[in-house]
């Protein structure tokens, strides 16, 4: 093997692993799949990750011919479809004996398909947050409130992120907003009025960020699961204060 | 009426767990076992808190448990890693209200910082609201990673030849 393809394996997988990396893959499956993928390649990698970077190093077995490099970890939206058609590209290069080229194209073909219609993920989203409504004990009137209050929030979100607003602001507005709509709950007397309000802004909550901080340090990559949760954590605190605007709007009082 | 209120326990809390997990864009062919998953462990941990009174941290452990156990079976079908069907069927169990109301906690006891006994009642509420979260996420994500370290080889090799791509 010549440097020239060592350094063309190594350029796919930096690419391969800032992807999964970037659309908030748990690190221990980024990190195998990118070793299997190498495995296919016939090379060996190391990895050493970080929340906005990582280091990769790529050796081929013949002649240890190496290539380091630092990359940028890019700030994708958490994608599970490509968790699973990545995850699913290293073992079909590992069992199906596919040459470089070949697992590149399949690449740029996984990565470029269609990402799911926001329209869908914004009603979808509301009727989330209506039956999380029913779950805490709501009636069919705060149910229909808190699915109004997620679309007009989510909808306030799907804009702000669309426009590269920093997300630290976008979480304050669309708490805010989201939870402002759903006091019209408090406004009209309904029975079940607090549990609308408090529902309607936990479309926000970060569920995957924490779930996969505890799944990283439970395998033992214990500072990148530290920063998803601290990251995690940012962000409810961003939730707390949208909403905690609107609380001392209609109520004067937090809890 | 029990049957009833743990099969609309289960219904809602699977179109819950469609919905945020839409947000982060699983493959649509998981999707059904996603709800299935969520529907499963949403009205497990219903039942034992509200019959078996478990504390709501065990009560999510095993949830999440059933959950991870599971989503083994399930992502052999679909070719999905675990992670792609367990962490949005567990999005519908996250703690958001006593993780934000921590946060409400501490902007209350700041504000009431000159009364003493006002003062130590949000504190404890804050703790209270704290440990409530910590623990019932730190249960959520080990009760469904346990099925991973018991069954590696098996866990590890969901997607392998997968006719999805």
């Amino acid at each position: 093997m010549e440097q020239k393809n060592a350094v063309e394996i190594a350029d796919f997988i930096a690419r391969y692993l800032s992807y999964m990396l970037g659309a908030g893959v748990h690190t221990s499956r980024v990190v195998r799949n990118s070793k299997r993928l190498g495995d296919a390649l016939g090379v060996d990698v190391s990895i050493h990750t970080s929340q906005k970077t990582a280091t990769l190093t790529v050796m081929d077995r013949v002649g240890n011919i190496k290539d380091t490099r630092v990359l940028d970890i890019p700030a994708f939206p958490i994608s599970f479809e490509w968790n699973a058609d990545l995850s699913a590209l290293s073992w079909a290069a590992y069992d199906g004996n596919m040459t470089l080229d070949e697992v590149k194209a399949k690449f740029e073909e996984l990565v470029s398909k269609p990402k799911m219609n926001p329209v869908f993920v914004l009603f979808m989203a509301s009727l989330a947050n209506a039956s999380f409504c029913r779950l805490f004990g709501g009636d069919i009137w705060a149910m229909l409130i808190t699915f109004a209050a997620t679309m007009i929030g989510f909808f306030t979100r799907q804009h702000l992120a669309r426009r590269h607003v920093n997300h630290y602001i976008v979480f304050i507005v669309s708490a805010f907003v989201a939870s402002i709509c759903a006091s019209t709950a408090l406004t009209l007397g309904l029975d079940s009025a607090e549990i609308a309000l408090a529902t309607s802004v936990l479309y926000l909550v970060p569920g995957v960020p924490l779930i996969n901080g505890v799944i990283d340090i439970t395998d033992g990559h214990i500072q990148i699961g530290i920063s998803r949760l601290v990251n995690a954590l940012m962000l409810i605190v961003c939730i707390a204060i949208g909403m905690s605007g609107t609380l001392m709007l209609v109520k004067d009082s937090l809890l | 009426m029990i049957a009833v209120d743990i099969i609309s326990d289960g219904l809602f809390a699977a179109v819950a767990a469609m919905g945020f997990g839409s947000i982060s864009d699983p493959p649509m062919r998981a999707f059904k076992y996603i709800a299935l998953l969520a529907a499963l462990g949403h009205a497990a941990r219903y039942c034992l808190m509200t019959f078996l009174g478990v504390d709501i941290a065990s009560a999510s452990f095993v949830a999440a448990f059933i959950i991870g156990t599971g989503s083994v079976w399930a992502g052999k079908k679909v070719f999905c890693p675990m992670t792609v069907l367990y962490i949005p069927a567990l999005l519908p169990m996250v703690p958001g209200t006593y993780a934000y109301k921590t946060v409400f906690s501490l902007i209350m006891f700041l504000q009431g910082i000159s009364s003493p006994t006002q003062g130590s009642e949000y504190l404890q509420a804050m703790i209270f609201n704290g440990a409530v979260s910590f623990s019932v996420i730190f249960m959520l994500a080990v009760g469904a990673t346990v099925p991973v370290f018991l069954l590696r080889e098996k866990a590890n090799s969901m997607t392998r030849g997968s006719r999805y791509i």
